[in-house]
């Protein structure tokens, strides 16, 4: 059953990471809460299943409200819980349906479909709209162009989105949520995200205001060309 | 999988089939009256089993929603309506997806088929009403009535369930829908403050149900035999049915809820991750005398005593300790209040100071006590479910004015 399948990488994460009922509270892993934002079939929640469950959903059918999924990782020794909030791209939901999950979110990932240059031209408005709902301007963001196993049907050059994500500050990455050849690549991404977010928000605090824009340095470089 | 299927043992098969063909019987005769009998048919389709094949749901679903079946409009050319729409990138990206709401093993090409049938559909109501706005979910329910009764007669059906029932879905925004969706905390609110208690410090929010309300629950069921089951019940109530059944899913899950870690993400999760194998048709019923019980004005009216209790917190509160001074000068007891403790000592002060407090909850448990009496006892609970037909959809009201 295709319901239960997109959702079932959850399960696994989420068995034994609770308190026990009536226990003390076990040492608690830290958690990184991720917004995943763009356009109506750019493709968020491939990219986060894939993350999550480590493959390619079969079938997925439009998000309505928001999805939740999540992943337990560890990094330098500790156990992190990465939580990817994977929201509906139709823009009436952003409006009041999605404001309330922005709540305490650590970083946003924005994602166009790199075959419909639409989706590109449209992420100025959802990083304004990002703007609107985070309190503090300075969070991690990141852009990620996919689909790029599709190279016949590119319509966003490289060159182009590399010009924006530098205006905005942002790393690239050009990737695909699909192409089975390149294993590593969207869980680099993530992970990457993650290794930003530990190093930096060690109490899971807002960041002081004197943190300027830090680059990251990236494990998997933050690319100009397709992994693919 | 998860079919409701009929008690094994044969005598049990044997009642199934005798109660069935009882009720196509009756369902055949109040087609048959002139008029047709309305009532009775809005009574089968939220009584057990519910309309039963979809060759009746044909017949008895236009009547659900007085569509007249002798002139359906011819369908208007699909060339024109799609190089016309604004909408149509959108639809088409949301129906493609759409694949699992077919039934399994249907042919690629019968699939595809039906897939531009219902793109068609939707342009065309959206066309003819360009008061209304497509939102992605809206496909769920239109495949839907789409597969039970075909093109011809879905895009009637679907016209008129768009003006209504739907209508709120369909508003420039999602505020009215926000604004159902806030229905369903004060259900819980009435029928288990605990749990509404835990969820509002999860601050889970209330988009784990947005599929299930704008969807009619097409889009989280896999099992296409329960949702159209679940149509019929809604088909033949008040607009607002789906939040009320919503409501009794959670409640259903209470101790799951309970159990989980009280913060948004378990919560969002748990929720929004609905059994397929929920027991539907005492759900069906437990919804029905919920809406008897707390008919969506006096939720209304909670909700706007509660929106006033707010703005005005800090005065009534003075009042309250006054109130709490004068009749019973106990320190300890009024620390209880503000810390909200429910129970007993809670229930005595409220008789007290019932125009005071904040949510008032009075009848809460004479409510519960009428509710337990009417799950067992089908035929009562059905009568009570029959009582809420008079908010049965009066086609010309709005729900939110």
């Amino acid at each position: 059953m295709a319901a239960g399948d997109v959702e079932s990488s959850l399960e696994l994460s989420l068995t034994g990471s609770g308190a026990l009922p009536g226990g003390l509270p076990p040492a608690r892993s830290r958690i990184f809460k991720i917004i995943v934002i763009g356009d109506s079939n750019v493709g968020k929640t491939c990219l986060t299943y894939r993350f999550c469950a480590g493959r390619f959903p079969q079938r997925t059918e439009a998000t309505i409200g928001v999805d939740f999924r999540e992943r337990a990782v560890t990094i330098d020794g500790e156990r992190i819980k990465i939580q990817l909030w994977d929201t509906a791209g139709q823009e009436r939901f952003r409006k009041s349906m999605v404001q309330h999950y922005y709540r305490n979110v650590h970083a946003v990932v924005f994602v166009y479909d790199m075959t419909n240059i639409a989706s590109f031209h449209s992420l100025p408005s959802w990083i304004e709209e990002c703007k609107q709902h985070l309190l503090a301007s300075d969070i991690p963001r990141i852009l990620v162009g996919n689909k790029c196993d599709l190279r016949n049907a590119i319509q966003v050059p490289t060159d182009l989105a590399q010009k924006f994500a530098d205006t905005h500050s942002m790393p690239l990455f050009e990737t695909s949520a699909k192409n089975p050849n390149d294993n590593d690549h969207v869980e680099a991404i993530f992970m990457t995200l993650a290794h930003k977010l530990k190093s930096h928000k060690p109490l899971m605090l807002s960041q002081p205001p004197d943190h300027d824009e830090i680059h990251i340095k990236p494990e998997p470089k933050a690319i100009t060309s397709c992994w693919c | 999988m998860g079919r409701q299927s009929p008690p094994r043992n044969g005598v049990g098969v044997h009642d199934f089939d005798a109660k069935k063909k009882r009720k196509v019987a009756e369902i055949y005769r109040a087609l048959n009256s002139d008029p047709i009998d309305v009532a009775t048919l809005r009574r089968m389709a939220i009584s057990e089993g519910g309309l039963l094949t979809n060759e009746i749901r044909c017949k008895v679903w236009p009547k659900l929603l007085s569509v007249n079946t002798d002139d359906l409009p011819p369908l208007p050319a699909r060339k024109e309506l799609r190089e016309d729409s604004k909408d149509y990138q959108q639809v088409l990206l949301d129906v493609r997806r759409s694949l699992r709401r077919f039934p399994p093993g249907m042919p690629d090409d019968q699939r595809e088929g039906l897939q531009e049938d219902l793109i068609d559909i939707i342009l065309h109501v959206l066309k003819c009403n360009p008061q209304l706005h497509y939102y992605q979910g809206y496909h769920d329910i239109v495949v839907t009535v789409l597969l039970v009764v075909g093109d011809r007669l879905a895009t009637a059906l679907v016209e008129k369930l768009s003006t209504h029932h739907l209508r709120d879905f369909m508003d420039p925004t999602m505020d009215n829908t926000k604004h159902i969706l806030n229905y369903l905390m004060l259900i819980i609110d009435q029928v288990n403050p605990e749990v509404h208690d835990f969820m509002q410090s999860a601050e889970v929010g209330t988009i784990f149900a947005l599929s299930w309300l704008i969807t009619w629950f097409g889009h989280v069921l896999s099992d296409l035999q329960h949702v159209v089951r679940l149509y019929d019940f809604f088909l033949a109530c008040h607009p607002l049915m789906p939040i009320y059944f919503a409501a009794v899913i959670v409640l259903h899950r209470e101790q799951e809820v309970l159990d989980c870690e009280c913060d948004m993400a378990s919560v969002h999760h748990l929720l929004s991750q609905i059994p397929q194998d929920l027991p539907y048709e005492s759900l069906i019923s437990k919804a029905g005398d919920l809406f008897v019980q707390f008919p969506p004005s006096e939720l209304a009216k909670e909700a706007a005593q509660a929106a006033q209790a707010e703005r005005t917190a800090a005065s009534t509160f003075k009042d309250f300790e006054l109130a709490s001074v004068q009749q019973r000068p106990d320190t300890v007891l009024r620390q209880r209040f503000r810390e909200r403790l429910r129970g007993e000592e809670r229930l005595r002060g409220e008789e007290r100071t019932k125009t005071i407090l904040t949510k008032p909850r009075t009848n809460r448990f004479v409510k519960l006590a009428v509710m337990g009496l009417t799950v067992a006892l089908g035929a009562a609970a059905l009568a009570v479910v029959k009582s809420a037909l008079e908010w049965a959809p009066k086609f010309e009201l709005q729900i939110f004015p």
